[in-house]
């Protein structure tokens, strides 16, 4: 215990597991779907698995995909696109599937490509209000991984950052996903 | 963290004991209940019951649950007032019994942090009990009257005294029966004789005798009480050397010291060696009918108590096991060109025993999850005693087929959808005391569940002896309640009449008391039923009674399906709701006010596209002809028209997550076996759909 608590005093050391109470370091797995990069909390995602056949669900809400087969286990599949309002990509060489935890249930998240995990302490975490009052409840912060918070990030800069992210496979900028609220249905729906 | 965890494990397990006990317990009461009636007293149930009692006294001062431990001890000191013959199994006894009883289930429930706090006054009920045992006067004693050695008086104990009272008192005959048995042996001996005495009488006490015992020779006394004739006694015993004889009524006014009864008196202190085994055997014959002094905390049964969840997860390993297989045998078959024959030959006999033993794991846990229905029926029973009071009727209950089983799950949820129905049958089915005189009926109501396996299925029949359903006053009251229009009601057949009582919104407590039928959550009952991918019919006639039938698969967990495509996508029907599958030209549909039918063999059957209803894009050009599923729920019939029949399976149904927990239309998905799902359909949602829909007033055209 005390020797990993020594350890974590050196952010380079690749061993630590992202438990919160670490040091404020949190791990997450970046994806991109579309041009965007997103990520979720390593702690709630179970697997990345290729993409088995999917079976369309009729009446399911518009973000559901369909359901595949987990080993016997019939799984939900969402996609992050039709949330977003983008148009569905066609299934390539490196579309996966992530299984997240989410507490009462193991529902699958289609994203584009899988990145890296990142490890993320508290000042290279902000909070999604710098985005304005209209981010979605599901975003629960934006990830600049090896960048200390300055105040003066503009506008410029991050705008350049995501293009930076859509062809580079490190990304600059993480759009931190609330695995909860990512997946809560609506009453309306 | 283990602690923890094994006090958990341990605290389920007393949970889970108790349980069973108090439906035992519930379950010898009803016993003792029905006796009551009969006039029959038996001991044996009484007994039982005290046993029981007791066991959950001692269990629940070991874990710690302090209420349900005070009301065991009351109920215990009751029991024992019963067993005794202290107080007289009367009907109010038997309600403070039930009371108790219903007090536990509620504790129960408490202790498994379920429902609320359990607000049972124990203090109070213990002066209930109280008060019944005073009100119990002294009796004269019937045993002065017999040719029973004082002394030997003196050695019974007050149960024993007790159960020679009673049986003297239903004029039983009691015997006095002598048999010498072997020292080296005498527990087995003993234990043999009196199996076969108990087959045919009541051992009242037996004690060793200081008669005719020395050497390795021990002489047994027993006091029986039976109906029988001794010759019969004599058969049953099959021991010509014992001697067997008859305690007789004194001659009154005679004084009782006969020689033969004599030999019965305790063996003087200063007696001899045959001294020590004495206690040892008085000590054998007390455990009998007193409680067992110390708690044994192994479990009643063999049997095993498995979280159906762990059942849930075999199965589905099950499942997977069975895509293996089918992987397995296509990659056998492909090998078959491509090695040795010998070879080959081999992979294939292995094949072709994993898939034999894999069936036969399938069906083993299939079984391990059926259950007999009796489980269901005792809690029934329960309720059944318990609103006939509540209504003051006399209402007699006969269960047949308690020994069909149906999947654990099945039975669980049939729990409500039966409470609702006996309620009803009693509440409103059956006529109050005056009214069956009025109607030249039996006085005392008979309701009758029976229970049989027809096929893969399992029908239960509830029936009732009462007034029936007038189909007039359904009428009146959906008119009123806005379901029918009164042109509509006017039209529809008493059949049809009867089933709109399963119509959501008919059932209402004021149309139910005004309709003094049924009706109370029929609606739910027959949900719930469909859920299960049952079906439930109602037939009545007024002034006869009425009846219930639900049918219900046996198991949830493996059926039979029929697969059709609808525009590319594959899709599944249970097969026990299909009636038959056709194929007809798409000219043969025809439509009336704009909805689509088919005549079929003089009859009309409503159509429905599923491709359509579910929003599936076409993929490909309409079929000229055409394939229709015609499934039937209950009396509603209706067509699916499909592009494809891709034909029968066995398939394993798992729900959809809870993320897709509403979809309307779907009650599952099935894994094919080549990591493929198909969405399997819910018949009763589908026609629920198509043919009521969501308007009002309803549509009554799949009503027939």
């Amino acid at each position: 215990m005390s020797g990993d608590r020594m350890l974590s005093a050196s952010p380079a050391t690749p061993r630590l597991s992202g438990r919160v109470e670490e040091a404020g370091i949190r791990e997450f797995l970046a994806f991109m779907v579309g041009s965007e990069c997103y990520a979720l909390p390593l702690s709630c995602v179970r697997e990345i698995m290729r993409v088995p056949p999917i079976a369309e669900v009729p009446r399911a809400p518009a973000e559901v995909l369909g359901i595949v087969s987990v080993r016997g286990q019939v799984t939900t599949l969402f996609d992050l696109r039709k949330k977003l309002d983008l148009p569905c990509a066609a299934i390539g060489q490196r579309t996966r599937v992530l299984l997240i935890d989410q507490g009462d249930e193991v529902l699958g998240l289609l994203c584009d490509r899988v990145l890296q995990v990142y490890r993320l302490s508290e000042d290279e975490v902000e909070l999604a209000s710098v985005l304005g009052g209209e981010t979605s409840s599901y975003v629960m912060g934006i990830g600049r991984p090896g960048q200390r918070k300055t105040q003066g990030a503009g506008a410029a800069r991050v705008a350049s950052a995501r293009a930076a992210a859509a062809q580079q496979s490190a990304a600059e900028i993480l759009i931190l996903l609330d695995p909860i609220a990512l997946f809560k249905r609506h009453a309306h729906e | 963290m283990s602690q923890g965890k094994e006090g958990d494990k341990a605290r389920e397990e007393f949970l889970a004991e108790a349980q069973e006990l108090i439906e035992t317990l519930s379950r010898d009461l009803l016993m003792l209940d029905e006796g009551q009636r009969r006039g029959q007293r038996s001991a044996e149930t009484l007994n039982d019951l005290f046993r029981g009692v007791h066991t959950l006294k001692g269990l629940s001062g070991m874990f710690g649950f302090e209420r349900l431990g005070r009301l065991s001890h009351v109920l215990e000191d009751l029991m024992e007032n019963l067993r005794l013959g202290r107080i007289d199994l009367t009907q109010q006894v038997l309600d403070v019994l039930f009371e108790g009883v219903e007090g536990f289930s509620r504790l129960l429930g408490e202790a498994k942090a379920v429902g609320e706090p359990a607000n049972v006054d124990i203090d109070g009920f213990a002066e209930s009990v109280r008060a019944l045992a005073r009100a119990k006067a002294t009796a004269h004693d019937v045993l002065d009257q017999y040719e029973l050695d004082p002394s030997m008086l003196g050695v019974l104990t007050e149960y024993e005294e007790h159960r020679l009272r009673t049986n003297f008192e239903e004029g039983l005959s009691v015997f006095r029966l002598r048999v010498r048995l072997a020292l080296d042996v005498i527990d087995t001996a003993l234990e043999q004789l009196k199996e076969r005495v108990k087959s045919i009488a009541e051992i009242i006490t037996y004690l060793p005798s200081m008669e005719g015992g020395g050497g390795d020779v021990i002489e047994i006394e027993m006091l029986l009480a039976t109906r029988k004739a001794e010759s019969e006694l004599r058969a049953a015993l099959n021991r010509p050397d014992a001697s067997l004889s008859l305690v007789l009524r004194r001659a009154s006014g005679a004084e009782g010291s006969d020689a033969r009864v004599k030999s019965l008196a305790p063996p003087s202190a200063a007696s001899n060696s045959l001294a020590a085994p004495a206690p040892r055997a008085a000590a054998l014959q007390r455990s009998a009918p007193e409680p067992p002094s110390e708690l044994s905390l192994r479990s009643l049964t063999s049997a095993v108590r498995v979280d159906i969840r762990k059942l849930d997860n075999l199965m589905n390993v099950v499942g997977e096991l069975g895509t293996v297989r089918a992987t397995l045998s296509r990659l056998v078959d492909k090998l078959r060109s491509s090695v040795d024959q010998t070879l080959w030959n081999e992979a294939h006999r292995v094949q072709r025993a994993f898939g034999r033993h894999l069936s036969e794991v399938q069906e083993g846990v299939l079984d391990i999850r059926m259950v007999p229905l009796a489980q269901l029926f005792d809690k029934v029973a329960v309720i059944v005693r318990q609103v006939a009071r509540e209504q003051k009727k006399e209402v007699r209950l006969l269960i047949t087929g308690g020994d069909t089983e149906v999947d654990k799950l099945i039975a669980e949820e049939l729990a409500d959808p039966m409470m609702h129905m006996v309620r009803n049958a009693i509440d409103h089915g059956v006529e109050s005391a005056t009214g069956r005189a009025g109607a030249g009926k039996p006085a005392v109501a008979t309701l009758a569940i029976s229970a049989y396996q027809k096929g893969n299925h399992v029908v239960i029949e509830l029936s009732d002896d009462g007034r029936g359903i007038d189909s007039a006053m359904i009428r009146e009251a959906a008119v009123r309640k806005g379901l029918l229009t009164e042109h509509a009601a006017s039209d529809l057949s008493r059949d049809e009449l009867l089933h709109v009582v399963f119509l959501p919104g008919f059932s209402t407590a004021t149309t139910v008391t005004d309709l003094s039928g049924r009706g109370i959550g029929m609606d739910v009952v027959k949900t719930n039923i469909t859920r299960l991918g049952g079906s439930v019919d109602l037939t009545s006639e007024v002034g006869v009674g009425t009846k219930v039938t639900i049918t219900l698969p046996i198991t949830l967990a493996i059926i039979s399906a029929l697969l059709f495509e609808v525009r590319g996508r594959l899709l599944a029907i249970p097969l026990a709701v299909v009636q038959e599958a056709l194929r007809l030209p798409a000219s043969a549909v025809r439509t009336v006010e704009g909805r689509e039918v088919l005549t079929l063999r003089g009859t009309t059957l409503p159509l429905c596209r599923l491709g359509d209803i579910f929003g599936f894009t076409a993929t490909t050009q309409e079929h000229r002809d055409l394939f229709v599923v015609v499934v039937s729920v209950g009396n509603k019939r209706l067509g699916l028209c499909v592009d494809r029949l891709s034909g029968q399976q066995d398939i394993v149904i798992k729900g959809l997550g809870r993320s897709l927990s509403q979809i309307r239309g779907v009650s599952g998905a099935t894994d094919l076996g080549d990591q493929r799902l198909v969405l399997v359909l819910d018949a009763a949602a589908i026609i629920e759909e198509v043919l009521i829909g969501r308007s009002t007033p309803l549509s009554l055209g799949g009503l027939q």
